[in-house]
């Protein structure tokens, strides 16, 4: 990358990346990569204040990747410069496996992004403001604009002004402008926005559906809820850094967990459990035990419980596994995070 | 920490192959617009309701109702009213309003094009499109030019042909009918036959008349009564005889003579052509001055205001007030050099007197002193400078 002041892609930066996808970088590197987002060491500041802190981002193509964090998190910010809205002070990025800002024509020619929340001319149709985005892209993306219409459900208003168009509308004409030039990759900066319970089904059915075709999604939010039933991969953000990213179900296969028992006798279970090395922490509820279990605990570790109480002769009536939600999860690292600053 | 490196990837699904050739050698990355990139922008433009209502009226509306009233009132009361057209109303129509409102209008409409993208969230769609900076800002200026273009010459045209076809028939020089195209000795000639009404109506430049010059239409309370005009205007009675009458009739017509010959029934066709392309040229300014001013701010008001400002103080104020230190900076101003440029037979605008040629006719003030070379290159500069920083700042701006 050769962008005002961004530091070329170094070899001593992260060696735990992909050593193939590093040594083919640059120019040379296939669009068709395994990457459809990469980014190393981006850094974006603000004066003193730093929104994008040495990122290291990688999003595999086809799923939908969320990109997690509190407001003020600098998730927007990120999405900004890797869309050249603004630019980056350091470090590199791809899209698609093309260098951005330097072939950025290229790599955004198969994007598609929503940032913010979606604004178009409030005096022209919707159609007509996807006419002047589809003229900005190659001559096939206007024959885009009625299907793309009519796959976010508004072709029937599209010969309406978007002065007259709920926030949903416009969130969903949004996306019908990302849709134009049949992206490989959308970037949706909080695409729930806006949206009632019935459009936010409809955006999440959207979003599988753009992936089952083959498309990367990138949805950024701080709905929690919203990201674990749609998206395949997350990566979480805080003041500006990445802390944690993978698969949703390996991070928090990692993460502590909670095993309820409802048992004959809670008292001496509590001081059964109390008593091994297992590391729990119990408590008692009316119902029965609360355990839960430190992060990479093996699920063998349940049978053993099991096996403890049965044999201190209490009977044990239910064993249930409550695996943190992804909610719980961003709490606890999060939380963890500030309280060792 | 774990890193999605540290994991496997999902499973890519049938992602579309690599950027097809279509969109590589769709030249995004070029400078240049497309046409539909320009037809869309004109579309935007165009849309603008209030923004269509404000050009049409300027370069349409309110010359085709001034023109309509005087049609009307002659056709009613030919001898109260003279007729719609002509060569006076002509250029007093194209100097007095259509060159300096025209201005404003196009600004008004560049500084829109310049800032609704930013203003209305649309810019930052358009970038995302991988569309140069660069030519996402130059399709502004055909679109643009080409409203503001057409409006003018509308506007124009239907000012040109009132002008031409509802002229009056004679030609009236100082309240005096008196025929078209004579040469000097003809009008020598027609003054000795018409002694009376040139003495009583034309201009008298010299020093005090000579004494006992009458003027035969003067009205005493006994009938007509010999009189002259005197240069303060009053009428003083005397007594002379026909012949001196004559001999100073002609010497008026002589010194009225240039003012006369510039003085025609209707506009000619290269008048017309020379200002047609004069008021287009300022239009032109206007819209691109507030393109580039717009897109530099980021918003439309200030730039409106600004450039009416300059249109309608700073211009009319530097181009006759010579300030002895900043005479060049005066010279650099772009509405000092237009009226440089202004087609010979035109009443200097803002105010100025009679036909001048920019210079500032009989009784006009005087203007700054430009060459030609130098306000063309004023004119130039405007346009090449504002144009750049509009285009510089599109390019640098975060979306």
């Amino acid at each position: 990358m050769t962008g005002s002041g961004v530091r070329p892609l170094g070899a001593e930066r992260n060696n735990r990346m992909s050593t193939v996808l590093l040594s083919d970088a640059v120019d040379g590197r296939a669009a068709d990569g395994q990457w459809a987002v990469e980014t190393h060491g981006l850094i974006k500041r603000f004066g003193e204040n730093v929104a994008v802190n040495d990122v290291e981002l990688l999003v595999p193509r086809g799923c939908a990747f969320g990109y997690l964090g509190p407001n003020g998190a600098g998730k927007t910010t990120l999405i900004r410069v890797l869309l050249g809205l603004t630019h980056a002070d350091a470090g590199t990025m791809f899209l698609l496996g093309h260098a951005v800002p330097r072939h950025r024509d290229v790599a955004l020619a198969r994007v598609g992004a929503i940032v913010d929340e979606p604004r178009f001319h409030g005096h022209l149709t919707g159609r007509q403001n996807l006419q002047i985005l589809a003229a900005a892209r190659e001559p096939a993306a206007e024959g885009r604009i009625a299907p793309a219409l009519e796959r976010v459900g508004i072709l029937h208003r599209a010969d309406d002004k978007v002065s007259k168009y709920s926030m949903g509308m416009r969130q969903r004409l949004g996306v019908a402008a990302c849709l134009l030039g049949d992206p490989q990759l959308l970037i949706l900066d909080e695409p729930m926005n806006g949206l009632d319970p019935a459009g936010m089904l409809d955006m999440r059915d959207m979003i599988k559906s753009l992936v089952s075709e083959g498309r990367t999604v990138v949805l950024s939010s701080h709905l929690l809820d919203e990201v674990e039933r749609t998206c395949d991969a997350v990566a979480i953000v805080d003041r500006g850094t990445v802390i944690r990213q993978g698969p949703i179900a390996q991070l928090l296969a990692g993460s502590s967990f909670e095993v309820q028992v409802e048992c004959s006798d809670p008292d001496r279970a509590l001081g059964l459990l109390e008593g091994t090395s297992f590391g729990v922490h119990v408590q008692v509820r009316p119902d029965g035990l609360a355990i839960s279990l430190p992060e990479h605990t093996e699920r063998d570790a349940i049978a053993e419980i099991n096996r403890v109480l049965v044999e201190g002769g209490i009977a044990v009536y239910r064993l249930q596994h409550i695996q943190a939600s992804l909610e719980q999860w961003f709490l606890s690292v999060t939380s963890r995070l500030g309280a060792s600053e | 920490m774990k890193t999605i490196s540290d994991v496997d990837p999902p499973t890519p699904g049938t992602a579309p192959a690599s950027i097809p050739t279509q969109v590589r050698s769709d030249h995004r990355g070029s400078w240049i617009p497309t046409w539909g990139m320009v037809s869309t922008r004109l579309m935007e433009l165009r849309k603008r309701r209030g923004l269509m209502i404000a050009l049409i009226a300027v370069n349409i509306g309110i010359p085709v109702v001034f023109l309509a009233v005087r049609l009307v009132s002659h056709a009613v009361d030919p001898k109260s009213y003279g007729a719609a057209g002509g060569y006076s109303i002509f250029t007093s129509l194209v100097t007095g309003f259509m060159y300096i409102f025209g201005f404003i209008v196009a600004a008004v409409v560049g500084c829109t094009a310049g800032s609704v993208d930013l203003t209305e969230g649309m810019f930052r769609h358009l970038v995302i499109t991988g569309r140069s900076r660069l030519a996402l800002y130059l399709a502004r200026i055909p679109a643009g030019l080409a409203i503001v273009i057409a409006m003018v010459a509308i506007g124009y045209t239907i000012v040109c042909a009132v002008c031409v076809f509802a002229a009056p028939t004679q030609l009236n020089y100082d309240g005096v009918v008196v025929p078209q195209g004579l040469s000097r000795p003809a009008l020598d000639n027609w003054a000795v036959t018409h002694p009376d009404e040139v003495i009583c109506n034309f201009n008298y430049n010299g020093p005090n008349p000579p004494p006992n010059v009458p003027c035969g239409n003067g009205n005493g309370p006994s009938g007509p009564t010999p009189v002259v005009k005197t240069p303060q205007g009053t009428i003083v009675p005397v007594h002379v005889t026909r012949a001196q009458i004559r001999a100073f009739a002609v010497t008026m017509a002589n010194q009225n003579y240039s003012d006369y010959r510039a003085t025609f029934l209707v506009p000619s066709t290269s008048l017309m052509i020379d200002v047609g392309l004069w008021i287009a040229l300022e239009a032109t300014i206007g819209f691109t001055v507030g393109l580039g001013l717009a897109s530099l701010m980021g918003q439309r008001t200030v730039p409106v205001i600004l450039l009416i400002v300059l249109e309608l103080i700073l211009t009319p104020l530097f181009s006759r007030h010579i300030i002895p230190h900043l005479v060049n900076l005066e010279r650099g101003i772009v509405g000092v050099a237009m009226v440089h440029i202004e087609p010979g037979g035109l009443p200097t605008p803002f105010g100025g007197g009679g036909p001048g040629g920019g210079g500032g006719g009989p009784g006009g003030l005087r203007l700054i002193p430009e060459s030609t070379l130098a306000a063309s290159l004023v004119i130039a500069a405007w346009i090449v400078f504002w144009t750049a920083v509009g285009a510089w700042r599109m390019r640098t701006r975060d979306a």
